[in-house]
Formats: C-alpha cells, sequence, structure tokens
C-alpha cells in the first residue's frame, strides 16, 4: 500500500477489470458495481485518487460528480492520502454521553495526530469522527482498519495502539 | 365519472384531478399551497427534503404529497396540527446551520425559507449555544456563486443539471450536517443554460454574480415581455429597480420555454438601459441638425415618402416589432419595397431534456413576424437595393461601417432610432423611437406563436413607438386615415394579424392560423 501523492498506475490492469466484471453478475446494475470498484481503487492506492474517481466514471458509466458524490458520503473511503492505520472512533449520541470525548481526546494525543483527519508525522495512524457503530450497549467502540474495538476508555488507548506498528 | 379521474378532499375541499396527480398538485389545484423545497414541476422528484409531508386520513404516518399520488376519496390535511408540527420540525433543523443573514442575502423578499419559516416556523431557536457550521462561498461559474452556508439541500440544482440539462456537474457531498453542494472539480458551470439553477434555488445559496447586491427583491418593477434574444420567444420577466433593467428572468410558459431561458438571454438586458439615447425628433437643416416637435417631423417625414417615387429600402433591427414592421410596410404600400429585418446569427444551443427549446441560429425574435408581414427581404438584397432607392428607412438598425456607407446610394434616409448614427450623413431627418423595453408590442416565435409583451420603463425624451411614428405619417398621405390608439389596435389593423387584438394572445401568446405559410420560407 502506497500512501504518497505521486502519480499512480490505473486502477483497472486487466487483472482486476476481470476481477470487476466477475463481480457485475452480481449485481443488478453496472452503478451498483461503484461500491466494490472504490474498494478496489482504495485497495490499490490507499486512498481514492482523483484519477481513480474518473477512471470508475468511465468504466461503469457514471459521470465523475456522481462518483465524487458517493466517495464523499462515506467515511470509509479516503479522498486524501491516510496513515498506515485509519481509527474511526464513534461520537454519536450515546458514545458522546458516555465519554466518547476523552477517547477522541486520548487517541489524538497518543497517535500524535493533533487534529482529527490529520495523519501522524510518523504516518503510522489517521484518526475521525464516525456515526453510529452500532455498539452503543459498550461505549466507546472504535475500529482500527478492519477490526472493532469496543469499550475503549483513554486508558487503554496507548496499549490498543501499540498492537498497530 | 371516468376512470382517468379521481376526487379528493384537500382541507375540506373537494377537487377532481387525473389519476396519477401528485398530491401536492391536486392541492394547489383546490388552492392549497403545500410547503415545498425539493419539489419543483420541472424536475423529477426525490422527496428528500421532508417538507410537503400531509396527513392524509387512514395512512399511519404523515407522507411527501410531492410523490404521493392522489387516489379516489382521499382526505388531506395539509395544515392539520399534526402536519404543520412536522414541518416546523423540519424548518428548525434548516435553520439550525443557515446563517440568517437575510438582510445581506439577494434572495430576501423571494425567499422561499424565509416565506415558510414565517408561515409555519418557530421563532427564537434552541441552539443558541452552539456555532454554526461555515463553509466558505464558492465559485461555481461565470455568472454562478454558491453560498453553501444558506444551502439547504433541496438538490434541485443538482437534479436540474442531471436531468434537464443533462450536464452533471453537481453533486451532493459529504453527508448529513458536513453536507453541501459539489462541483466536479474538471468542470465550472458554464453550460450555455446553467443560469437556471439560480432561479430554481429556492433560497439564496446559488446567486447570479452579475445581479449581485444590485436590487432588493421588493424595489423591482416586475413586467411581462418576452426574451428578445433569438427566435425561441421564451416568456420573460423583465425586472426594472427605478427604471433601470437589473434583469431578465424566465416566466413560465408550458407550450414555449417551460421554466426555463438561456443564459445569452438572461445576460441581454444592458443596451436597455443606454444613456445616449436619442431624444428628440431632429431634421437636418443647413447641414446640422434642428430638434423639431413631432407634427413638424411627421409633417416633414409624410412629405419625404410622398415625394419619393421609385423604389423604396426598409432596413428593419433585430428587435423591430411586428406593429411596427406592419405599419411601415403600410405607409410604403403601393411602391416597390424591399424591406428586411437584421438577424445576426449564433451557435444554437439546446436544453437536452426540453423538446423544441434552444437557443437558436437566428437571434431575431420577430424573423417570423416579419416574414408573416412582407419584410422578406434577405438582408445582403436589402443592402444592394440602397443603390438607386429613392427612399430608405432605417428603423432601428446595427449597420456595419460598409452598411452605413451604402446608405449615402438612397436618394432620401430617415432614420428611426433610438440611438443616433452619425455615420449615416445622408440622413434627412432622425425619429426617436422605442426599444421593446418601453412600447407594448408582439412577437411571432418560430412556431408561429404570437406572444405579446409590456412596457418595463418610460421612453426616454419624445421617443414614440416606430408604429406610431409610421401611422402619423400614413395619416398624413390620405384623407380618412386614423391612426390606431394602441398597440393592440395597431396589431388588429394588419391583415397578417386580422381581428388579434393584445388581450386575445393571453399571456401565453397564441399560434397563428396564418403562421404556417411564414414557416414554409
Amino acid at each position: 500500500m502506497s500512501h504518497d501523492t505521486e502519480p499512480a498506475g490505473p486502477v483497472f490492469t486487466p487483472a482486476r477489470k476481470a476481477e470487476l466484471e466477475a463481480l457485475a453478475a452480481k449485481y443488478p446494475t453496472r452503478q451498483a458495481l461503484l461500491l466494490p470498484a472504490l474498494w478496489m481503487a482504495q485497495r490499490e492506492h490507499g486512498w481514492v485518487r482523483p484519477e481513480a474517481i474518473d477512471e470508475i466514471a468511465a468504466e461503469l458509466d457514471l459521470t465523475p460528480a456522481y462518483v465524487r458524490g458517493v466517495v464523499t458520503f462515506y467515511t470509509m473511503y479516503h479522498t486524501h492520502p491516510v496513515g498506515r492505520h485509519f481509527i474511526q472512533v464513534c461520537t454519536t449520541s450515546p458514545c458522546g454521553m458516555c465519554g466518547a470525548g476523552d477517547v477522541v481526546a486520548a487517541l489524538l494525543e497518543h497517535t500524535g495526530c493533533g487534529e482529527l483527519g490529520a495523519t501522524s508525522p510518523d504516518g503510522r495512524f489517521t484518526v475521525i469522527e464516525t456515526e453510529c457503530l452500532g455498539a452503543c450497549g459498550f461505549v466507546t467502540p472504535m475500529l482500527i482498519d478492519d477490526d472493532f474495538l469496543e469499550s475503549v476508555t483513554p486508558d487503554t488507548v496507548p496499549e490498543l495502539l501499540a498492537r498497530y506498528p | 365519472m371516468a376512470d382517468a379521474q379521481v376526487t379528493l378532499t384537500v382541507d375540506g375541499m373537494d377537487v377532481t384531478v387525473p389519476r396519477g396527480t401528485m398530491l401536492i398538485d391536486a392541492a394547489r389545484q383546490a388552492g392549497v399551497v403545500v410547503p415545498h423545497y425539493c419539489y419543483h414541476p420541472g424536475l423529477p422528484s426525490p422527496a428528500v427534503c421532508r417538507m410537503c409531508l400531509v396527513q392524509v386520513e387512514k395512512m399511519p404516518k404523515l407522507v411527501p404529497a410531492c410523490v404521493t399520488a392522489a387516489a379516489d376519496g382521499q382526505v388531506v390535511h395539509v395544515h392539520s396540527p399534526e402536519a404543520k408540527q412536522a414541518r416546523k420540525g423540519v424548518l428548525e433543523f434548516l435553520l439550525i446551520n443557515h446563517p440568517l443573514d437575510c438582510p445581506i442575502c439577494d434572495q430576501a423578499g423571494e425567499c422561499e425559507l424565509q416565506d415558510f419559516v414565517f408561515q409555519e416556523g418557530q421563532a427564537g431557536t434552541r441552539y443558541g449555544d452552539y456555532p454554526k457550521r461555515f463553509n466558505p462561498v464558492e465559485d461555481f461559474g461565470p455568472d454562478i456563486l454558491y453560498v453553501p452556508n444558506r444551502c439547504i439541500l433541496c438538490t434541485r440544482c443538482v437534479r436540474f443539471m442531471e436531468d434537464v440539462a443533462e450536464a452533471p456537474v453537481l453533486n451532493v457531498s459529504e453527508r448529513g450536517d458536513r453536507a453541501y453542494i459539489g462541483i466536479d472539480p474538471d468542470h465550472r458551470l458554464d453550460h450555455p443554460w446553467s443560469g437556471n439553477v439560480v432561479d430554481l434555488c429556492p433560497v439564496g445559496s446559488l446567486v447570479s454574480k452579475d445581479f449581485l447586491h444590485k436590487a432588493r427583491a421588493w424595489d423591482l418593477d416586475k413586467t411581462a415581455s418576452v426574451c428578445p434574444g433569438c427566435t425561441q420567444g421564451c416568456n420573460v420577466t423583465i425586472e426594472a429597480r427605478d427604471e433601470v433593467v437589473v434583469r431578465l428572468r424566465p416566466r413560465t410558459n408550458p407550450e414555449v420555454n417551460r421554466w426555463f431561458m438561456c443564459d445569452a438571454g438572461r445576460a441581454d438586458y444592458r443596451w436597455m438601459n443606454r444613456g445616449d439615447r436619442c431624444e428628440a425628433p431632429l431634421a437636418i437643416g443647413d447641414g446640422r441638425p434642428v430638434a423639431h416637435d413631432w407634427d413638424d417631423a411627421l409633417t416633414t417625414f409624410a412629405s419625404l415618402v410622398g415625394e419619393s417615387d421609385g423604389p423604396a429600402v426598409v432596413l428593419f433591427g433585430r428587435r423591430a416589432s411586428s406593429e411596427t414592421i406592419g405599419w411601415m410596410l403600410r405607409l410604403l404600400d403601393g411602391r416597390r419595397t424591399t424591406a428586411a429585418i437584421q438577424v445576426p446569427e449564433g451557435p444554437e444551443a439546446a436544453l437536452a431534456a426540453v423538446p423544441n427549446l434552444a437557443l437558436r441560429r437566428e437571434r431575431s425574435p420577430n424573423l417570423h413576424g416579419a416574414r408573416l408581414l412582407g419584410a422578406d427581404a434577405d438582408w445582403d438584397a436589402a443592402i444592394a437595393a440602397l443603390g438607386g432607392a429613392a427612399l430608405a428607412l432605417v428603423v432601428d438598425a446595427d449597420l456595419s461601417d460598409a452598411e452605413a456607407a451604402a446608405m449615402s446610394g438612397a436618394a432620401r434616409v430617415v432614420h428611426l432610432a433610438t440611438v443616433a448614427d452619425p455615420r449615416l450623413t445622408t440622413a434627412a431627418l432622425v425619429l426617436p423611437v422605442t426599444t421593446m423595453a418601453e412600447e407594448q408590442g408582439v412577437y411571432v416565435n418560430r412556431d408561429g406563436r404570437a406572444q405579446r409583451y409590456l412596457p418595463a420603463r418610460t421612453p426616454p425624451g419624445m421617443a414614440r413607438p416606430g408604429w406610431w411614428v409610421a401611422a402619423s405619417a400614413w395619416q398624413r398621405l390620405g384623407a380618412d386615415r386614423t391612426v390606431p390608439a394602441t398597440a393592440s389596435e395597431a396589431l388588429g389593423a394588419l391583415p397578417a394579424f386580422a381581428g388579434l387584438d393584445h388581450d386575445a394572445l393571453g399571456w401565453h401568446g397564441r399560434v397563428l392560423a396564418t403562421a404556417a405559410a411564414g414557416r414554409t420560407r
């Protein structure tokens, strides 16, 4: 996974194009392939590059403006480069009332990110707030990459971060 | 009761509508306006704004009126306490991040957010302790600014560009309270019809740079008119503040332009405000112009016409009214006359999803009226006919230097002018006439539809409509002739419009039975 902003190769190499076409059979329309196509782009480049948006739009007969709208709608797609590990913390009402704000503050401090959406100087982490992760009984939940972590408190933050070099 | 019709009750009033009509349209027919933002008759309805929620008896929840079809026997309550409470909640959400900068907002006075909050919203806020979201103003296109803080995300602009203009460069970016209208970074909002998003925007979020801070909506005098830009003849409203025209906006006509007009038409109003207008009849005596009153000037005009026995040439400007063309030709009746209307040409630009609507190549609003009335000569042929002509009339035409020089080939030249032209050195008489913004008249569009326009501002000085000047000279050339008292009478007296008057044309115009002949040429 590369995290730089240098020009990158196309998303749809012949192999990946075949992968996409294989998926096409599972979906009712080509438009419905947009989310998997965006995942492919993000896996390839680490984030969804503007060139990838144009490429996907052309591939799926959509407009770049529409694809951009979808990319920005979902917090899991990145419109700019992020750290090696992407942390999403739930700060919706129940978590917010139970101290999610303190967890966010601890994360920003221990990762060295400083502010939400920024990448730590060592390139390890990016932290963002997200809407409800569906674990209101186990506040505060968060996602580090694809790992789902529950009952996070400011005290457990350093230990959790240590697992993600 | 035919099957194709359904009868329902809206706020206690029975109304019968075609099957498939949405509740919002049925309610309008019953005289009830359901508050709405995302709904627009010219666009598909996504039901995203939740503003048109109404109560329908026997339905468990409130329903959006813009996407719920009317059904037989339905009882709809638009103003029940439940419906009003729901809409009050929607308005409260919309106002949480709204900057309330009405005093500096161009939309103030014609803002649907203002209207509906005033009508159904609550006074005061429950979110006074929290800062509002802020996004900077964005430059979307040559004439469009996006003010995201005022945006209520109705998505009318997105749907217009996608479904009507079919140039989808806008989207809704981000989500929830961070959402805003985004534009494709590789594009600008420069489609020839993109100005319509400013009209469609129910709030002051998309504003015209041209109109920015020029006038308050309540100071504007609005006049029903017809766009003088091309042969399409879009219906427009001329909006003037203290006699200065500040903008043109589309006026709904389902048969011609629906709710839209193009950017070229929108921008084509500055000439209406020219300050260097010709204000008094001028006769050239001893090599210098001398101002006269109309009586003397018309007598001179009539004698110039009367004494010239030979071919005549009439050059009409592109915006000449049917009345002016018809009466100018009646004045020259019985002579060998070459009459032409000036038709500048430009690229055609269609609005993709609306059939038969485009900025047309022929940039004259009355080309088809001119043909109908006999001013159908080729422009270049008319210029060529100036050599050896006994009389040439220039009726507010924009002449090139070569064309102005060719005028010296005619024995007598009369210039009916909005602006004096120093190049017409041989003109014996300069008569001040009104522009289409200062007179009442009729244009015939490319489909043979005669449409009237009304005066939007006072003519400068002694300027009079071209048809009145022609008719007054015509009266002096024969016995028992009377000048029509109004433009409407002037129109009805022309054979091509026999019996029509302006009232009969209504606000949407009428297709002329006689127009078929004009179209084939």
